[in-house]
């Protein structure tokens, strides 16, 4: 068995998601008028749909029907996020400052509906998979992006269950790099690890 | 009357030789007395010195035992933390020093390890609750312990005496008592009356509406407006749209679920 170069924690998805404490403070679910709480506010916010995304294996999100899950709705203290205040957190996810654990997809103009979230960037999700081949010394091998996502040999790993696009786009930094090749057709796509 | 007048001068004469016999005596006593509690003093030292060394280990992991022996040391005047930069403490002067050396460095570094963690913690969260942590929050913190070294065994008293010990360096940490709870403050700003009492009475509930301080405190709306302003501007509050009415929560009240 491989290292695991990403140990998942205590974040094992059979177990239930434990929210951060700033879950259970209503005014948490608003934002807040002050700059400085605010801004740590929003990174709480960035830590929360981070964590939360990752244990329920969560790689877009759709932010109409986001608003009314666990993760913006707390029916508990009967809270939620607004609209407005939700596309604020994650529009300031996608910003530098934020870290750009956020990527909007297609449409413009404060008209975007939905967003990758980068509990891993693209470029640690290529690590990833890149120490995989080499720990496990399958240089030379060649994958279908199938067998990579969804194969036997990486139900241990972070990556396996992989948005197949997002893997796509990871495996296309390795390219870049020289590390790695891909070729094939659209639903058959396969990769060559040097 | 010569008798008399004899004898005035002669009780004169032998009182003052008799006063002089007290003095000499007196001052006799009181060396005696000073060289016996010098003896005292310095035995008393060394054995204070051989128990913080014996005993060091206790005192530094065991919070209950630590309480305890800083307690002692306060009930006779010493205070453990005392060091080259607190001489105007008690009037020791150049005693402080000794005092640090006495106890050798293991107590002071102690305190100053987790004065260090408090000021660490007291900046990382102050964006969040305007610089105003609850004491009991900063030990839960230090004892689970992200940073480097793990969790320490604290309890609330060391804390105290850790602020404590930052206070000759001006930094404005304080510990203030806040309606029940023992909160450290580490923005040196003072609070007006009506703040603190605001502040005093989110701790019941862990909210106030301004109608809730019109009907308490016989407040008028525009003073009971203006103070949660001011509070707000503190970052030592936070709102809730979501109600009827706008309701102020103190961030001390951000816990896990389990403690709510």
């Amino acid at each position: 068995m491989p290292p695991d170069p990403y140990p998942s924690g205590t974040d094992a998805p059979s177990t239930d998601f434990r929210f951060i404490a700033h879950y259970n403070f209503p005014p948490f679910f608003t934002l807040q008028p002050n700059p400085l709480t605010r801004s740590s506010q929003l990174e709480t916010w960035s830590t929360h749909i981070l964590s939360y995304c990752r244990h329920h294996r969560i790689f877009t999100l759709t932010l109409i029907d986001a608003l009314s899950t666990p993760l913006f709705h707390n029916t508990i203290l009967k809270k939620k996020l607004s609209l407005n205040d939700a596309r604020t957190v994650l529009n300031w996810m996608a910003s530098k400052e934020g870290g750009e654990r956020i990527e909007w997809i297609g449409g413009k103009g404060g008209k975007e509906s939905k967003c990758w979230v980068f509990w891993r960037r693209p470029e640690e999700w290529a690590d990833a998979v890149g120490s995989w081949v080499e720990a496990t010394g399958q240089k030379g091998v060649v994958f279908t992006l199938y067998e990579l996502g969804q194969g036997e040999a990486t139900r241990s790993q972070e990556f396996y269950g992989i948005d197949r696009e997002l893997l796509h786009r990871s495996l296309q930094i390795l390219v870049k790099k020289g590390k790695a090749q891909i070729f094939g057709q659209e639903d058959q796509l396969g990769i060559k690890f040097f | 009357m010569a008798s008399s007048r004899r004898g005035v001068g002669l009780s004169a004469f032998s009182n003052a030789a008799i006063n002089n016999a007290y003095t000499n005596h007196g001052s006799t006593l009181r060396a005696a007395h000073v060289e016996s509690l010098q003896t005292q003093l310095s035995v008393f030292q060394q054995l204070l010195h051989q128990f913080s060394i014996t005993h060091g280990k206790g005192i530094r992991s065991n919070p209950t035992f630590r309480a305890e022996f800083a307690r002692m040391c306060n009930a006779i005047g010493v205070d453990p933390l005392a060091s080259s930069h607190t001489s105007k403490e008690g009037g020791k002067g150049t005693g402080s020093n000794m005092w640090a050396q006495v106890l050798g460095g293991n107590v002071n570094d102690f305190y100053f390890e987790v004065a260090v963690r408090v000021v660490q913690l007291c900046r990382e969260t102050r964006a969040e609750n305007g610089g105003m942590i609850e004491v009991a929050e900063i030990r839960r913190r230090i004892q689970k312990g992200k940073s480097i070294g793990g969790g320490m065994e604290v309890s609330d008293d060391d804390i105290g005496r850790a602020v404590k010990s930052l206070e000759p360096l001006g930094s404005g940490f304080t510990v203030m008592n806040l309606g029940k709870k023992q909160m450290i403050r580490s923005i040196p700003k003072e609070l007006n009356t009506d703040q603190s009492t605001v502040l005093e009475a989110i701790q019941v509930l862990g909210f106030v509406t301004v109608s809730m301080l019109l009907d308490n405190l016989n407040w008028e709306q525009a003073r009971a407006m203006a103070v949660m302003d001011d509070l707000v501007a503190d970052s030592l509050v936070w709102v809730d749209l979501q109600c009827d009415e706008t309701e102020y929560w103190s961030p001390t009240f951000i816990h896990d679920s389990d403690q709510r």
